[in-house]
């Protein structure tokens, strides 16, 4: 489990890298919103996140 | 997709990691809540409390003030939609739903992108406990408007990934024509409406254990799980499994159904819960009866700390289908304000005496007369008119009053004038509750 959890983080910080000065706005939307789900996985794992995937 | 469990993680997590798990989330949440929230900076304000000073599950419960329903209203009537309870900027605001008002005023219920997803995600759960899958599909035999039940039911097939049919705007006959000619698996719909479109289809000669569907789930009401009568009825009438989740509006979908039938799991995913005496405001112990509280983590839009359900309940700690989830035996065993559903209406015992109250023809001897009328609870008023008011007037008052309920709760309640002093005179606490439902549809407290 602890593997599985360390690449979704990893997923995640790859999501923040590709979404930086992203000029389309479909694109960007698609990458916020992967992020969400990805930060829903960590939640309903147990891991420690905040409260919505913004927050950090 | 032989799994038990949608997530067995954390539906089956030990109770210790859980309540870690609760305390740092909790923490996050009185953080999140004090800083973008007037309304509870206010309220921690107002109690001398920091969000730092919340350093135990026993300090959340204890320190930090209760919240009501009627504070949110009065909040959102002094500057609409949602005034000062609103915690995200109101552009993040992607649906608006609301309450039915049947306490009074509806009570708005904004939600962001991600309350949606976490909302509807709630139902899968107990959905899946039940053996539904990807591959079914989904009959709605409802309107939607504004109630988030509806909503939510929608959000949790997206979730799931099921075929979506809307029944919206049918009547019973369209939806058992539709459900033949479709061939859905899983009807979502109020219990009571389930019973009556298989009464309906029987009256057209066809016989729905016979039909498509494999599953019913239901919310909104005493269902399956509350009430053992319930659920012999409707899978006798369906053929099929039937379920039910726990949800209030302005929460989740919060407490999905127990595979072993008799009682839902708290979602701890989503809430925090815990038992209070409605008395002295103690929490109560396991397996005693009290009042549930809760807290959502997925109301980002519009946070609930430490919220009054006034849905009373036992918790247990242990189940035999293996979640550690607090389940609460038997749903819901009552409520601290009387309240019973009318043809998928809730109504207020308090709410309807307001109105009664407020008609200057009625005297205050009444009784709320509840029967149960082809499939459905169903209330009549009785009531004394004052003795000043002529008999040839008590059809006319009858009407208005029965008016005036429907225009303010919005369900059409039977009243009936009876002759001054007819009606029993009580010593000590007036009875105005005459319960003449069989015993196995009422909930447990009521019976």
């Amino acid at each position: 489990m602890e593997e599985r959890i360390r690449k979704i983080r990893q997923a995640r910080a790859l999501l923040a890298e590709a979404m930086q000065g992203c000029e389309l706005p479909q694109i960007e939307a698609r990458l916020r919103n992967a992020d969400m789900e990805l930060h829903w996985a960590l939640w309903n794992l147990g891991e420690p996140v905040p409260l919505r995937p913004e927050l950090g | 997709m032989n799994a038990k469990f949608w997530n067995q993680h954390t539906e089956t997590m030990p109770r210790a990691k859980l309540d870690a798990l609760h305390l740092h989330r909790l923490q996050a949440l009185c953080h999140y809540a004090y800083e973008r929230s007037a309304f509870y900076r206010r309220k921690f304000d107002d109690a001398k409390l920091k969000p730092a000073d919340i350093r135990t599950l026993e300090d959340f419960k204890r320190k930090l003030p209760l919240t009501d329903k009627s504070e949110f209203i009065d909040q959102q009537l002094s500057n609409p939609p949602y005034g000062p309870t609103l915690a995200l900027p109101e552009d993040l605001v992607v649906h608006h739903c609301e309450t039915s008002g049947t306490t009074g005023k509806p009570l708005g219920i904004p939600y962001s992108m991600y309350d949606t997803l976490r909302y509807g995600e709630s139902w899968v759960y107990g959905m899946w406990a039940l053996g539904i899958r990807p591959s079914d599909s989904f009959y709605f035999a409802f309107g939607w408007g504004n109630f988030a039940g509806f909503w939510s039911t929608y959000w949790a097939a997206r979730r799931l990934g099921c075929k979506v049919i809307s029944g919206g705007g049918l009547d019973t006959k369209g939806h058992i024509n539709a459900i033949m000619r479709l061939k859905p698996t899983v009807l979502i719909s109020t219990p009571t409406f389930a019973l009556r479109m298989a009464a309906v289809a029987a009256e057209m000669g066809i016989d729905m254990s016979k039909s498509s569907i494999r599953f019913t789930y239901h919310a909104g009401e005493p269902g399956p799980t509350a009430l053992p009568a319930m659920r012999e009825q409707i899978e006798k009438a369906w053929g099929a499994k039937a379920g039910e989740l726990l949800g209030i509006a302005e929460i989740d979908a919060f407490a999905p159904g127990c595979p072993e039938g008799d009682g839902v799991h708290v979602n701890e995913m989503n809430v925090f819960t815990w038992s209070m005496d409605a008395e002295s405001g103690n929490e109560v112990a396991e397996g005693e009866i009290g009042e549930n509280i809760i807290t959502s983590y997925v109301n980002s839009a519009q946070p609930l700390l430490n919220y009054r359900s006034h849905d009373l309940v036992r918790r247990r700690a242990s189940c035999a289908c293996g979640r550690t989830w607090t389940k609460l035996e038997g749903a819901v065993l009552g409520r601290t304000d009387f309240m019973v559903t009318v043809r998928g209406t809730n109504v207020y015992q308090t709410a309807v005496e307001n109105l009664i109250g407020e008609m200057p023809e009625v005297s205050n001897s009444y009784e709320l007369v509840l029967t149960r009328e082809e499939d459905n609870d169903a209330m009549t008023v009785k009531f004394e008119p004052k003795k000043s008011v002529p008999a040839d007037m008590w059809w006319e008052i009858s009407k208005r009053l029965s008016d005036k309920i429907h225009q303010g709760l919005h369900v059409r309640l039977r009243c009936e004038a009876v002759a001054p002093d007819t009606l029993p005179r009580y010593e000590l606490k007036t009875k105005r509750i005459i319960d003449q439902r069989p015993k196995e549809f009422r909930r447990a407290l009521d019976r």
